[in-house]
């Protein structure tokens, strides 16, 4: 039997219970704040799941607030942590922003959504859109008596019939994340691309959508030439609209989209691909209380591309002070909040930052000597992707546009 | 939405002020409660939403509980929904009021619109008040046949939520039935899935009172109803494909090809976006192949891309759980992940508890061929200003090293963390030598002449300065300085804390002395006679013997204390297969998360109040003192913590053989500690049950009951009789298992209506006593169960030891007979048959 679940808290960022809904009445509250706040005493939170007086807490963190379920069974960890995002979305959907003070706001939708997304401990209907055809708590105005929304019912859970717009839209991005390793020596050992097809529709009815991709396995299959343009995708999910089978068949992906934005696809393949920006970052200490930085950064792509809104993200010791930065280009400002210097350029070839900084004398007890963390970079090129994947709707005709996000190890 | 009152905002000082606000909110409610004024509604839910605030940050609202029932009379859905909840929250600890809202809830039952419908019934059903269950029972029943879907939703769970509230009522109203009925009928997806989770809970809790119940129970599992929902799975929603999944894991098709037909309908949601989907295809996929070697390979191969894509996508926690599984099958198969090991190098942002599974894997998919990139990785990490994590890679290191692979390297980078000069690298390093070279004595030159170079005064931890002293004493004849060494960390005796220190230091003294005596007598002398006047009783106790033995004969000590050695092979494993097995089964639950089976953590007082009842029935039954071992090994049954204890033992066991075959005592020190700290919830956890038995037992011994004197209750129809009050503990049980070959062996098949008892797991082990066959552990799942019975032989010590596997769905049985005396193991095995074929139900 899959276990299900106690009850389903939110807690604050000091683990007191904002809102609760028991629904096996297993585990009370006073219980749940108790073990919370012993796990907030250990510096940091050492699991997301973790097991007091037989019973099991899974939580996950949400700007400032904490999701946390409780079970007593040996129920479906990793289901219920999917479904905890879930209820994220879900809150997000409704609120915008998912924060202790929204949901103060908003206790009797809370309540309501609790209900509805699960039973008993068992979850139900996690789909912000369908959920919101019978939540209207907020707008709701008496006209007649309700029926429960068709798509409760529906075999298309996800989007409910009888949407209507006056102009119909498609917007579809493709968002990659690059993850490298590289060496002392500045070699590659491994890198690993996370793509997501990401779309917003404003389409009316029951529309029928059909995507292709420059996918190999489907290219071989139609005895295309493959001119180094087609890519080997090592996994593939689907948003649940998808016809699995149909892909499976034909590598065409046809769907009837949920109204308003969803991921379509996410997507993984581990092939050698060179780092864009490269940039190196020279650190020396001169004296116990000086610091400087010299880092260098230079694009690696083909020159009719251009990355622009480039931001470097440099780590620096949390206890600097007095800095001194010089750029050949863009600006750079040194962000105490988060123990770095950003440095920001419009668009990008390559440059230099050199920086200083003051470091206090006295180290304190518990400063860990020589901190490496990592050099993040962000940015985008229009119409780029490192996997080189396109995107076809209506007879292959690339209509495309590309973020990027490079993340340097 | 507009902030509803302001009073939220600062909960704590104006919750004692509340009373105030709750009487003004009275007021203002009873005046509306008559009034059919238009926008009454309106202000209405301003007030219900301040009530639902008070009540959410603490203050006790009940006070208005008759007002809000009577604003209820509304038809306004939000209301509804508010009042509802009101209602839900207040009715379990306020019955007398519960019993007002009855009333308009079951009129709200009959409402025609269906979504009030389904809300009254779902909070009519979650009331939880005890003494109400009779007005539940018709509202249920109307709805699980109302014409709208969304009231027979909350129907089919609401039959479950009645069954916790009172098991016979939902039982007499025959809704287990009309569930069934809906599951295999119904057009609706939801209302099947959650037919399904109720049914399943319904019947397993019940399957243990009620035969029909368990027969039900395997019937979801049969072929119509698997392939029933696996043809309508694409219906279902995310959540509820997981749980249907979760019930075709555990079906057993009846051959290959139905096993392909399975994997090919459910390939795609492989593909599926919510990772929970695909970790439940996976579990199908793993269990439906177990017995087929090549094809269970295939699916690993498989399942390598999705996993990993959801291991690096998605949030920390997502990522951690689905690590989990991961870890779990690369600890089952690590040459199948063997080119994947770059997957499992650590980030920098990953927290700790994620970078140590990757660890875990790191050193478990070494092998020949990529052995050099992970430990040129691990060295990486040593280097590490996070210092639990430059241990871990220390062992991470030392581990693959003791996997035999590309030794040599490994070791030059061992020695070269000892020139570091960090404390905690050093200490770790030690540690690890010196397990290196119990396994490879070869490398002692090399290794000696670096830790030579290490002064003691630069080691700290307990553990290290343990192994380091230990090496000191192994290769007295090989360090120079040893005997001055130990000389001067005997002067400071007083000042070392750790007992387990202390005794490594006599040990090693004393093997340095026998080496060479004229060097340490001086260090002798004064380390035995700091030793007997220790306060620690087991350092004065090694001290003594000692003592005593070089008394007695100085050759004797040397045969005892530095016998010739054997080079380690294996060290033990840290958990034993049967419980790596048994969280396998578990797939995709908690329990890999833990890696312990469910049973090490679940609670059992909450597995129902039935199940609880019966123990107290049984525990009342082993009051009667010929009864003792019976009762114990009943409870112990209940508790299925007997497998748990037979296997603790068998590790403590697997530990005390390092020792002996190195022969030293003081070596149990060294190796039990670095294995105890993963087994000390182990230990906790079993300890009441193994209290239990051993004290019994030991009443036994007391009363005499183990003597074989006792004239057999039970007819036997052969001339061999067994001694009915046999006993023998788990360890004696799992070493004479182990020792004994497989005197018999054979597969028989039996009652199907034995089989039907199958359901109480520990009926068989009842009626088996009742022929003085004992059973000392037992456990599986329907239709696998194992069991492993001894009996003792009338008047002799001569022992028989009994697998049994037991397939509940063919009725076949295995037996693996175990026997001190071969030549009677066939007599035995008749009796065996015969009290099992008498096994049916009572």
């Amino acid at each position: 039997m899959a276990g299900a679940t106690s009850a389903l808290y939110i807690l604050d960022i000091k683990g007191r219970c904002l809102i609760s809904r028991d629904y096996r009445g297993q585990v009370s509250a006073a219980q749940v704040e108790k073990f919370f706040s012993k796990l907030l005493e250990k510096e940091s939170l050492k699991a997301q799941c973790a097991l007091k007086n037989g019973v099991s807490y899974m939580f996950i963190q949400h700007s400032n607030v904490y999701l946390m379920t409780a079970s007593r069974q040996n129920c479906n960890v990793a289901s219920l942590l999917f479904f905890l995002h879930r209820v994220v979305d879900v809150f997000k959907h409704y609120f915008d922003e998912l924060e202790e003070e929204s949901l103060r706001d908003n206790f009797v939708v809370v309540y309501e959504l609790l209900d509805e997304i699960m039973d008993f401990g068992y979850p139900q209907y996690t789909e912000a859109k369908i959920l919101s055809e019978f939540i209207k708590t907020d707008a709701y105005k008496m006209e007649g008596p309700q029926r429960p929304p068709m798509a409760v019912t529906n075999a298309v859970s996800w989007r409910s019939e009888g949407v209507v717009y006056r102009t119909n839209e498609v917007f579809l991005d493709v968002v990659e994340s690059v993850n490298i390793l590289v060496n002392s020596n500045g070699q590659i050992i491994r890198s690993e691309v996370y793509g997501a097809l990401k779309m917003r529709t404003r389409l009316s009815g029951m529309p029928e959508c059909k995507l292709g991709l420059n996918d190999r396995v489907l290219l071989e299959a139609q005895d295309r030439a493959t001119k180094g343009k087609a890519i080997d995708l090592d996994d593939v999910k689907f948003h649940q609209c998808v016809r699995l089978a149909r892909f499976e068949n034909d590598r065409t992906i046809s769907f009837i989209p949920p109204d308003g934005s969803f991921d379509l696809m996410t997507y993984r393949l581990s092939t050698q691909v060179k780092p864009l920006i490269w940039v190196e970052a020279l650190v020396e200490r001169y004296s116990r209380s000086r610091v400087e930085m010299t880092v260098k950064a230079k694009s690696q792509f083909k020159e009719r591309s251009t990355a622009t809104n480039v931001t470097i993200e440099l780590p620096v010791p949390s206890d600097a002070t007095n800095p001194s930065i010089r750029t050949s280009m863009g600006t750079a400002k040194y962000a105490p909040e988060t123990d770095a210097v950003l440095w920001k350029i419009k668009s990008f070839l390559e440059y230099m930052l050199r920086a200083e900084f003051r470091l206090p004398s006295i180290v304190s007890e518990d400063a860990t000597a020589d901190r490496k963390a990592p050099i993040r970079v962000k940015f985008e090129i229009p119409y780029f992707t490192v996997s080189g994947i396109q995107v076809c709707i209506n007879n292959g005709f690339p209509c495309s546009f590309f973020y990027l996000m490079f993340i340097l190890n | 939405m507009a902030p509803p009152a302001q009073s939220q905002r600062s909960p704590s000082p104006s919750q004692p002020s509340g009373k105030g606000e709750v009487s003004d909110l009275k007021m203002q409610l009873r005046q509306l409660a008559g009034s059919r004024a238009p926008g009454t509604d309106d202000t209405k839910r301003e007030l219900f939403k301040k009530v639902i605030s008070y009540m959410t940050i603490g203050i006790d609202v009940s006070s208005v509980f008759s007002e809000m029932v009577m604003c209820s009379a509304t038809s306004d859905i939000v209301l509804k929904k508010m009042c509802y909840l009101y209602v839900g929250n207040y009715a379990k600890h306020n019955p007398d009021l519960a019993l007002l809202t009855i009333n308009f809830l079951q009129r709200d039952c009959k409402d025609e619109d269906p979504m009030i419908r389904g809300l009254a019934l779902r909070s009519l059903c979650s009331l939880g008040v005890a003494n109400l269950v009779e007005y539940l029972v018709g509202p249920l029943g109307n709805g699980l046949k109302d014409g709208n879907n969304y009231v027979r939703m909350v129907a089919a769970v609401g039959v479950l939520k009645l069954y916790h509230i009172s098991a016979s009522t939902c039982v007499d109203a025959d809704f287990p039935a009309l569930l069934k009925h809906l599951m295999l009928k119904d057009k609706d997806a939801q209302v099947v899935a959650n037919c399904l989770t109720s049914l399943q809970e319904i019947w397993t809790l019940e399957a243990s009172k009620s035969e029909e119940a368990a027969r039900e129970r395997e019937a979801l599992l049969s072929k119509p109803v698997i392939y029933y929902f696996l043809n309508r799975i694409k219906e279902f929603n995310e959540w509820a494909q997981c749980i249907v999944l979760e019930l075709v894991s555990k079906y057993v098709p009846s051959d290959s090809d139905e096993i392909f037909d399975i994997m090919n309908l459910l390939e795609d949601r492989l593909q599926h976006a919510n990772g929970a989907v695909v970790l439940a295809s996976i579990k199908v996929f793993l269990h439906m192949t177990l017995s087929m070697t090549d094809v269970h390979q295939q699916v690993y191969e498989r399942i390598k891309a999705p996993l990993l894509t959801l291991v690096s996508s998605g949030s920390p926690e997502q990522s951690y759980a689905v690590l989990s599984h991961l870890h779990l099958l690369v600890m089952r198969a690590p040459f199948i992940f063997s080119s994947d090991y770059k997957h499992f190098y650590c980030q920098y942002n990953e927290p700790f508890y994620v970078k140590k599974l990757k660890l875990e894997m790191l050193t478990a998919v070494a092998n020949e061929s990529n052995t050099y990139e992970i430990v040129t990785e691990l060295c990486e990490y040593v280097a590490n200003v996070d210092i639990p994590m430059a241990r871990e890679s220390i062992r991470a290191v030392g581990k693959i090293a003791l996997q035999q692979y590309d030794v040599n390297a490994i070791v030059d980078r061992l020695l070269q963390f000892l020139e570091m000069e960090k404390e905690h690298v050093t200490a770790e390093t030690l540690v690890l030598v010196k397990d290196l070279l119990r396994k490879y004595p070869q490398w002692s030159h090399d290794c000696i002449a670096v830790v030579g170079n290490i002064s003691s005064k630069n080691v700290q931890e307990p553990k290290a300065k343990a192994a380091l002293i230990w090496m000191l004493g192994e290769y007295a004849q090989d360090m120079q300085d040893s005997p001055y060494i130990l000389e001067s960390l005997i002067e400071n005796w007083d000042e070392e804390h750790s007992a387990e220190v202390r005794l490594h230091l006599l040990t090693a003294v004393m093997k340095c002395f026998l080496r060479r005596p004229p060097e340490t007598q001086k260090a002798l002398g004064a380390a035995l006679a700091a030793g007997i006047a220790d306060f620690h009783q087991d350092v004065h106790d090694r001290a003594l013997f000692y003592y005593r033995l070089l008394q007695y004969d100085v050759t004797v000590a040397e045969r005892i204390v530095n016998p010739p050695k054997q080079a380690v092979s294996v060290f033990a494993d840290t958990q034993s297969s049967e419980i790596k097995d048994r969280i396998f089964d578990e797939f995709n639950s908690l329990s890999v998360v833990y890696q312990k089976p469910s049973y090490m953590f679940t609670d059992k007082e909450y597995r129902g109040p039935f199940a609880f009842s019966e123990e107290l029935g049984n525990l009342s039954i082993g009051t009667e003192p010929a009864d003792n071992v019976v009762a114990a090994q009943v409870v112990e049954a209940n508790d299925k913590d007997l497998l748990l204890s037979t296997s603790e033992k068998e590790e403590s066991q697997g530990y005390g053989n390092n020792g002996s075959a190195y022969s030293a005592p003081s070596y149990n020190a060294s190796t039990t500690t670095g294995a105890s700290q993963g087994h000390l919830d182990l230990v906790s956890l079993d300890q009441p049950s193994t209290v239990h038995t051993t004290a019994s037992f030991a009443i036994d011994e007391l009363l005499g009951l183990g003597m074989p004197a006792a004239p057999n209750p039970a007819p036997l129809p052969s001339a061999l009789l067994l001694n009915a009050k046999a006993t023998i503990d788990p360890n004696a049980f799992q070493q004479k298992w182990r020792q004994l070959p497989v005197s018999l062996s054979q597969d028989i098949s039996i009652d199907p209506r034995g089989v039907a008892a199958m359901t109480n797991p520990q009926a068989l082990p009842q009626h088996m006593q009742g022929h003085s066959i004992h059973c000392i552990a037992s456990g599986g799942q329907a239709p696998n169960f194992k069991f492993f019975f001894f009996a003792q032989k009338a008047e002799e010590s001569s022992v028989y030891l009994v697998e049994c596997i037991i397939n509940s769905s063919s009725c076949k049985v295995q037996l693996k007979i175990k026997a001190d005396d071969q030549s009677t193991s066939e007599a035995f095995s008749e009796l065996f048959q015969s009290a099992l074929s008498k096994f049916v139900l009572p």
